[in-house]
């Protein structure tokens, strides 16, 4: 039997093409929507898969460092290394700096850490270029997206940082550029006040005792103890907030990222309906078009399957053909945007198949009129 | 029923609307046309000769009557066959105004669309159109679109595929109005030709006096009945 679906695409191909063209882009968008959700997953756990902890310890009622404000005393770590089934424990600070150019200051997420402890949160992987801290004070690493080279100084409250080391697609949780500094200099940065403050503060009895604490207590488990009972046991007895890799990884995607996935999901969801209601007024003008070829079909007495098959092959073919294009458009264009946009094979399939679940929708209305062409409208006119 | 009727229709009655706003267009029309009959069916405008010609195509349901297409009885007060379209396209050719061709199919797809949805196969459409086609003097456009075709090659693309399906009756609707004179008598000696080489029955509705005198008969809508005239008839339009 003719495929008359393909004779009709044929027939006005260029057409056919800049429709699926137009759709295509708007199926890219859906795309590059789905890889921004994915990106920000990614992003989310890049510092916690760096840090490798196995348990954090924050602040007692708070959601740590991520999530709240949270404080607790540097030497704690010493109190947790003593724990029982306690491999490594340091402490860490986490605060978002403000990086001074000439042009405009970047926005940062500064990681303290003790350059001598034994949790490194830089990952040697990522660093390419220069080296990790080596001294106490005034040097810092960097992430390549902030824009700074080795050798550059950076003026960051009352001193100069000079850079040491350049990490590659380093960010935080919130997409910010990452860098490192000394645990000292982290809490010189975030505790120390201005000498005028101090002396106020003096003045008025307020001794400053803020500049030995950090923001959280990270640590490693022994091999063969239970993370769930190490954890249980320092919250029984330090009383604070424990938790496990895991449920730090729930707070930075569940908690911090859902308004964002939902917010991104309804987009999707508006753009994928959007996108079939303009499937379906194509293939309604498309049939209109038609309408004289299809009532003299009818008259001569084509079954209708024959002519709802064509409409139906054809609003598939401009779905497979949109798809097609949405991919390549979304392709040339993901690297484009100033977060990471992660496009997976998975979600280009459940893409796929929400395309064709809507262009079967989309044909229903060409159907329709398909049916109700009636044939003797084949004469006259 | 005679055994060379193609067409048998009795008492056969056709309104649109109700009460106040009842028209009626056929009233108890009854006739019968042979088989290789050539037959115009003429009427002023509006007195039913498109409505006449689709009840026969059983695409407009009559208010009453019987119609019987060969030796079957097709309607009765009702439609017979549950599958009108089916009988449109195995005993049924259409021949319009225009030639009303798929644009998007070629000469050789749009002869051979009808037979092959009748369950022909590709190869056997296609062997049948080509005879057509040879037949027509135009088996050199098979490939064309229509839109590369003149207005006469066009209609004569559109005859052979109202005989594609082997059809025992052919329907035309104004067939050489879009035609000038020359192309008009042309295209009616080719139906009359087909009438007596095929054994189909042509009706042709037509307001076009240079083809009556290759008709057999002339068919005259006259008061919602049918009257027949002889073709040699004068002042007949």
């Amino acid at each position: 039997m003719i495929n008359l679906a393909a004779r009709d695409i044929k027939h006005t191909l260029g057409k056919f093409l800049v429709t699926a063209m137009g759709v295509g882009m708007l199926l890219g968008l859906v795309l590059v929507m789905i890889g921004v959700y994915r990106g920000m997953m990614v992003e989310a756990e890049i510092l916690l898969n760096d840090i490798s902890a196995d348990i954090w310890i924050v602040q007692e009622d708070t959601l740590g460092p991520f999530a709240e404000s949270s404080r607790v005393h540097e030497d704690l770590k010493n109190i947790i290394r003593a724990v029982q089934g306690i491999e490594k424990s340091e402490a860490m600070t986490f605060q978002n700096i403000q990086l001074p150019r000439k042009d405009k200051s970047v926005l940062a997420f500064a990681v303290g850490y003790d350059i001598h402890g034994a949790i490194n949160p830089i990952n040697p992987k990522r660093l390419v270029k220069g080296r990790n801290l080596k001294n106490d004070h005034y040097e810092i690493v960097v992430t390549d997206s902030t824009g700074f080279k080795l050798g550059e100084e950076i003026k960051l409250g009352r001193n100069y940082y000079k850079v040491v080391g350049i990490t590659s697609k380093t960010v935080s949780s919130g997409g910010d550029p990452l860098v490192y500094i000394s645990l000292k200099d982290a809490q010189e940065l975030q505790f120390l006040y201005s000498n005028k403050e101090i002396q106020n503060d003096e003045a008025r009895g307020i001794k400053n005792s803020e500049s030995y604490r950090a923001n959280a207590i990270i640590a490693t488990i022994k091999s063969g103890f239970d993370i769930e009972k190490v954890a249980a046991d320092i919250r029984k007895w330090q009383h604070k907030n424990v938790y496990t890799a895991k449920e730090q990884s729930d707070i930075l995607t569940k908690n911090l990222i859902e308004k964002s996935a939902q917010q991104i999901g309804l987009f999707t969801a508006i753009l994928v309906v959007v996108s079939t209601i303009i499937i379906a007024l194509i293939i309604y003008t498309m049939t209109l078009e038609k309408m004289k070829v299809i009532s003299i079909m009818k008259l001569m007495g084509l079954p209708n399957s024959l002519i709802i098959e064509m409409i139906v092959k054809e609003t598939l073919l401009l779905g497979i053909f949109a798809f097609i294009f949405g991919n390549i458009f979304s392709h040339l264009i993901y690297d484009k945007f100033p977060k990471l946009v992660v496009l997976q094979i998975p979600d280009a399939w459940i893409l796929f198949g929400v395309v064709i679940i809507a262009s079967i929708l989309a044909s229903f209305v060409g159907v329709k009129k398909v049916i109700s062409a009636d044939p003797a409208a084949a004469i006259g006119g | 029923m005679n055994k060379q009727s193609a067409i048998k229709v009795q008492n056969l009655v056709k309104h649109f609307g109700k009460d106040d706003n009842l028209v009626r267009v056929i009233e108890n029309a009854s006739f019968e046309i042979q088989k290789g009959e050539v037959v115009a069916l003429i009427a002023p405008s509006g007195a039913g000769k498109t409505t006449l010609l689709m009840m026969i195509g059983c695409v407009i349901e009559p208010t009453s009557g019987e119609i019987w297409l060969g030796k079957n009885k097709v309607y009765h007060d009702k439609w017979l066959a549950k599958d009108t379209r089916r009988i449109r396209r195995e005993k049924i050719g259409f021949i319009f105004q225009a030639h009303y061709l798929v644009p998007f199919l070629n000469v050789l797809e749009n002869i051979t669309l009808l037979p092959q949805a009748n369950k022909v196969s590709e190869k056997e459409a296609q062997k049948k159109a080509m005879e057509l086609l040879k037949y027509f003097e135009i088996d050199d456009k098979a490939y064309n679109m229509s839109s590369q075709l003149s207005g006469g090659q066009n209609q004569r693309v559109a005859i052979a595929r109202a005989l594609a399906n082997n059809p025992e009756i052919i329907l035309a609707d104004e067939p050489t109005a879009a035609l000038d004179g020359e192309r008009a008598v042309s295209v009616i000696k080719m139906l009359k030709k087909i009438a007596a080489e095929q054994n189909v029955a042509i009706i042709t509705v037509t307001h076009d006096e240079r083809i009556l005198p290759y008709c057999d008969r002339i068919m005259k809508i006259e008061n919602r009945g049918i009257v027949f005239h002889d073709v040699d008839d004068e002042g007949i339009l």
